[in-house]
């Protein structure tokens, strides 16, 4: 009898284990239960609309998802930093906004160095130009989700050969009128 | 009253570790606890435990991390029947306050909650001189707002003795 109570009590303590998310996640999800319903970013590059759509983004994970903003360790530190990735159809964009997704804006000039940004139809587009640049404005930071907007002067690379890249005609990549919303955040 | 019905307590420090999904940002945390115990047969205890469990969490923020205070019954049983050796320990109780201070969104946030605990206990009673220790390791989980927190642990316990055994 108290093997078969014992067994049982195994069983009911590894099917609550079993739940999908830790008790601070479901209750960050609770707080705004609609934002698990659609997550999009679009934008326009040279007047080419691109745009992606995820139905259920929360359901997203590590090795499969098409636009999320992860939280990843900092090269050898204890810090974290935010980076958003989106896989169109027509190619990937990223952008890093750093430590914190806290409203605000976000940018990074050509001043800089060199940064990849996206990949469109095979050909990326880098910040490279000293008059490049990429920005983003989270407009919205709540509940594990960011919502904003973004806009660019970018550099496309002809040929990849670092670090002797060829690059094309400086700033000849406009992002335009780009926005995305209730992006989850996850920290895998 | 409680001491005259309690045959002997223990209190423990023990290493723990949160397990589970979306857990990698936890390090190592410490548990303690008082048990008291309440012997039904020479192999067989009723114990009432009363814990405190710290894990702390580096996402990039400042002290976040997360505090369980559970509140448990048991039936320890022990496997020989001397009462010494291993033995097996089920508990369920209550987390009577839990708060988990986790960075979201650029902001800490203190998110409290209550909810079911289970465990499964299992360790080895032993005397080292006259001194009785309980090693034992521990798989825990509490259950609120449809999700889980789920830790395992490493104590070494020492009894403070109210009574003894029939064969002490």
């Amino acid at each position: 009898m108290i093997r078969q109570l014992f067994i049982f009590f195994l069983m009911v303590i590894f099917l609550s284990s079993c739940l999908k998310q830790s008790i601070a996640d479901a209750m960050i999800a609770d707080q705004d239960p609609g934002a698990k319903g659609v997550a999009t970013l679009t934008y326009q590059i040279n007047g080419n609309t691109v745009t992606t759509t995820v139905n259920g983004p929360d359901d997203q994970t590590s090795t499969d998802y098409q636009l999320i903003c992860s939280k990843d360790p900092y090269m050898g530190t204890n810090l974290f930093v935010y980076g958003l990735d989106c896989l169109s159809t027509s190619g990937e964009l990223t952008f890093t906004f750093g430590t914190s997704i806290a409203v605000g804006h976000y940018s990074y000039l050509g001043s800089y160095g060199d940064m990849f940004v996206l990949n469109y139809n095979g050909q990326a587009e880098y910040v490279h130009d000293p008059a490049d640049s990429i920005s983003f404005n989270i407009t919205s930071s709540s509940n594990g989700h960011i919502s904003g907007n973004f806009s660019g002067i970018l550099t496309p690379m002809i040929v990849a050969g670092n670090p002797n890249n060829t690059y094309g005609t400086p700033g000849s990549v406009l992002i335009t009128n780009g926005s995305f919303k209730n992006v989850p955040v996850f920290s895998w | 009253m409680l001491f005259f019905i309690v045959t002997h307590s223990d209190a423990q420090l023990g290493v723990m570790k949160m397990v589970g999904k979306n857990t990698s940002n936890y390090s190592f945390g410490i548990g303690a606890y008082v048990k008291g115990i309440f012997s039904v047969s020479q192999s067989s205890d009723v114990t009432v435990e009363l814990g405190a469990n710290i894990f702390f969490l580096n996402d990039g923020g400042s002290g976040d991390g997360t505090v369980i205070i559970p509140l448990k019954a048991g039936y320890r049983y022990s496997l020989n029947g001397t009462g010494l050796g291993f033995y097996v320990e089920p508990q369920i109780g209550y987390n009577i306050y839990g708060v988990t201070s986790t960075y979201v969104d650029g902001n800490t946030e203190n998110l409290k909650f209550h909810g079911l605990v289970f465990a499964a206990n299992t360790g080895y009673l032993f005397l080292i001189g006259n001194t009785p220790l309980d090693l034992n390791l521990r798989y825990e989980t509490v259950v609120d707002h449809g999700g889980s927190d789920n830790y395992v642990s490493l104590g070494l316990s020492f009894y403070l003795h109210f009574g003894k055994r029939d064969n002490e």
